[in-house]
């Protein structure tokens, strides 16, 4: 088991609840195969620095979670199908620091 | 003949012989590197007020030579740079 890191970027026009299903249905996902939730982040909505398929602002979600080999096979191949998240990535990383935010606003 | 050591002139500390403004001045040889003192900053993709002082106006990575950075947290900035331009942060 070690640890990752998971940023989602999805389209800017989703209505709430379409991002509140798409929060759910990964960390459910990564629970389901082997893995554990630890932290969830909503970064909000950010201006992109330049244009990732026509879109100038994206919507960013970013998951800390411990798991294997096969979570992590699972979460990229129903990310690549999702018309909805433009761009993602994952980090791997010995320890997780879960204290600090960097986008945490207030 | 063998050249000595000797010959060369030593080259006076005066501001005007620089050629460039990138060349080093000899008194800020020693600096040592920001990155590695003790309590330095975390260097991280999600740090994006760090990695933006070490880029220049055009988004390049600003070399080593002038900003001072060890080899090896030069290596770790250039990896985290990437990974924020990935996700569009920078």
């Amino acid at each position: 088991m070690s640890f990752y890191e998971n940023t989602l970027i999805t389209k800017q026009d989703l209505p709430k609840s379409e991002i509140e299903n798409i929060k759910n249905k990964y960390s459910e996902l990564i629970n389901n195969n082997f893995g554990k939730v630890i932290k969830i982040e909503e970064w909000g909505l950010l201006n992109l620095a330049r244009k990732i398929k026509r879109y100038n602002k994206g919507f960013y979600i970013h998951y800390k979670f411990e798991g294997n080999k096969k979570t992590l096979e699972e979460v990229t191949k129903k990310i690549k199908l999702d018309n909805s998240v433009i761009r993602h990535l994952v980090v791997k990383y010995k320890n997780l620091d879960t204290e600090k935010e960097y986008f945490n606003k207030g | 003949m063998k050249r000595k050591g000797k010959k060369f002139n030593k080259k006076s500390p005066n501001s005007l012989t620089k050629l460039s403004l990138f060349q080093k001045s000899e008194s800020r040889f020693g600096s040592k590197c920001p990155l590695s003192v003790k309590n330095a900053p975390i260097i991280d993709y999600k740090n994006i007020s760090l990695l933006k002082k070490y880029l220049s106006e055009n988004h390049k990575i600003i070399s080593s030579k002038i900003t001072s950075i060890s080899s090896g947290k030069q290596k770790k900035l250039t990896r985290e740079i990437k990974k924020a331009k990935v996700l569009g942060l920078i």
